[in-house]
């Protein structure tokens, strides 16, 4: 395995770091390994078990990082049932490992909650042959926190996976999430709502790999921002040369709320098989103001106005998503996330 | 300072002109509408109807040139459109807009508590809904869907009488609220309207002379060109469906 002392540091040249770079992710001097304490994983819903560490695939800098900190890997199995896996992180530098499986049929919201200074989050999962599985993953951490994510997901033959992202927490954020289609005819359907207030940097890196024919993925992110917020998503999706009759579309939605804001979105295909649908598409846009007019001529104030546009525009990202308990959560959190910030 | 007779006015548009940029659309409007009349606007596409019902809101992409718009003998012309909502005045929009993510249910219930001040209770919030939607002969799968997204032409005007019905407005502006209706809607939209205006003011923009056999208005305006150039009973609407618009050309 790879040491991390040993390996080199990134540029920003290099499409994951262009706009976050490994130093501003890095829990201290990138030329050092800190002691990192361990998040707790619990779940009133699952059976959940420690076992000593997977090791995560060495392809960038990030997992070789996480690879010389993390411990155990917590692993739920979790088949024909639904429900809520809570982490927390705890002490000032914390990090952990949650690897998921399903053999049939599953629905699974991941709350991360804390107020560690710097977290390091780990999540992987197969998606087993002729499974069908739904996973929600709400950010809840403390504004003040550094977050570091990378997922990796494998999807097997016949396989529907099902994967949301509410991201509403954190001070700086990258995330890195790679799904590999690698059995035939498996479906991939990812969403991404992320809320930029304050001066939040949410920066989502998202890798879909179609290794085999017959493969569907759809990524959907929209990205809401305000004040002095920064939004990035950047995607990689790639489609084999055998992954014919692939059917795969990225999109990439920006709501700009304040002049001060910011968002990017650059989709990238990478595109080996001849016999493939695959789009793309990014946009970014200040708010309509015939919807302002609207909601206003119904009573409400600017801001309630603005908040009920942008709860819908983020909302709008889950809307094809079939998981009843992975869309409802969602929704409910982030109703009284913006709430909350209504009465701030 | 108040003009004559302003308290039996509900709504008072006195020598009102706006522009849009640098164009002028409306020249001088004089119009004066008390609670339980029904006033009707006609004219050709274009002459100013659809921007006098949107400044009378307070929609910020007119502007008022000179001249005011009255409610309840205030000057409104500084008022914000939500404001202008929660003291009782309502736009049935002739292309509402659409706004994915947000519920109907959801949205209503939020819009109610805007204009009432607080939030209705659930129960008596259902209540009236379930009155209301009966009345208008709308299913209740209406409830989640996303407001106007992916909504035909009638649906869209029946969800904007439903939020009539439940808004209960003192003045209520409706532009062209009979375009994209079917004969079974128009009918069933302009019961929910004849509901409402016994106790309201209403200015109701049309072009046709069919949702005025259903409202009975007591007075008809033409407009030609950013003025009104004619006003008379309900026999001027039959005279317009009849013999068009030329006649009037030479009014203005």
């Amino acid at each position: 395995m790879t040491s991390y002392l040993d390996a080199t540091v990134p540029s920003r040249s290099e499409h994951l770091w262009r706009y976050t770079p490994w130093s501003r992710v890095h829990p201290g001097s990138i030329d050092s390994v800190p002691k990192v304490d361990v998040a707790s994983i619990t779940s009133d819903d699952f059976y959940v078990s420690e076992r000593p560490f997977q090791p995560l695939p060495t392809t960038d800098i990030a997992r070789i990082f996480l690879n010389e900190v993390l411990e155990n890997t917590t692993t739920v199995e979790s088949n024909s049932k639904g429900g809520h896996i809570h982490i927390q992180t705890n002490g000032e530098i914390s990090a952990a490992h949650l690897h998921l499986s399903c053999e049939s049929s599953t629905h699974i919201v991941i709350h991360v909650k804390g107020d560690a200074q710097w977290f390091g989050l780990a999540l992987t999962g197969d998606v087993n042959s002729n499974a069908q599985m739904s996973v929600g993953v709400i950010n809840e951490l403390s504004s003040e926190t550094v977050l570091l994510r990378v997922d990796d997901w494998a999807i097997h033959r016949d396989a529907l996976f099902e994967h949301a992202t509410l991201s509403l927490g954190g001070q700086r954020n990258k995330s890195d999430i790679r799904s590999t289609l690698e059995g035939s005819n498996s479906s991939l359907k990812q969403y991404i709502a992320v809320h930029g207030h304050g001066s939040r940097h949410d920066d989502h890196h998202i890798e879909i790999h179609h290794q085999q024919p017959h493969t569907n993925s759809h990524l959907l992110l929209n990205a809401a921002c305000d004040d002095r917020s920064h939004s990035i998503g950047t995607g990689a999706l790639t489609i084999d040369d055998v992954a014919q009759h692939t059917d795969a579309g990225q999109v990439f939605r920006n709501l700009l709320l304040s002049p001060t804001s910011r968002a990017e979105a650059i989709p990238e295909l990478e595109v080996m098989a001849n016999e493939v649908s695959a789009a793309h598409g990014a946009a970014s846009a200040p708010i309509n103001p015939e919807q302002m007019h609207y909601l206003m001529s119904r009573g409400l104030s600017r801001e309630e106005a603005t908040s009920m546009m942008v709860e819908g525009f983020l909302i709008d990202s889950f809307t094809g998503l079939d998981s009843t308990l992975v869309r409802e959560t969602i929704h409910h959190r982030l109703t009284s996330h913006l709430e909350q910030i209504l009465m701030e | 300072m108040l003009s004559e007779n302003m308290t039996d006015v509900l709504l008072r548009v006195e020598n009102l002109h706006v522009s849009v940029g640098d164009t002028p659309i409306i020249h001088g409007i004089n119009l004066d509408i008390k609670r339980g009349e029904i006033h009707a606007i006609m004219g050709r596409n274009g002459s100013g109807k659809s921007t006098l019902a949107n400044v009378i809101m307070g929609h910020p992409a007119y502007e008022i040139t000179s001249g005011s718009v009255f409610y309840k003998g205030e000057n409104i012309n500084e008022m914000e459109v939500f404001e202008r909502a929660r003291a009782g005045m309502f736009l049935s929009f002739q292309y509402p807009a659409a706004i994915p993510g947000v519920q109907v249910g959801n949205f209503l219930r939020k819009s109610v508590a805007s204009v009432q001040g607080e939030a209705p209770s659930p129960r008596a919030f259902r209540k009236s809904l379930n009155e209301a939607m009966n009345q208008l002969d709308m299913d209740k799968s209406f409830l989640s869907r996303y407001v106007n997204d992916g909504f035909s032409g009638g649906e869209k005007k029946r969800l904007e009488i439903l939020q009539m019905l439940l808004l209960k407005p003192d003045m209520a502006l409706l532009d062209e609220t009979d375009s994209g209706l079917d004969i079974d809607a128009l009918r069933i939209v302009a019961e929910g309207i004849n509901a409402v205006a016994e106790e309201t003011g209403c200015l109701i923009i049309t072009h046709y002379q069919r949702l005025l056999d259903l409202i009975k208005p007591d007075i008809v305006h033409v407009l030609i060109d950013g003025k009104i150039v004619h006003s008379g009973g309900p026999e001027l609407a039959m005279k317009l469906e009849r013999e068009g618009y030329d006649w009037v050309d030479a009014l203005a």
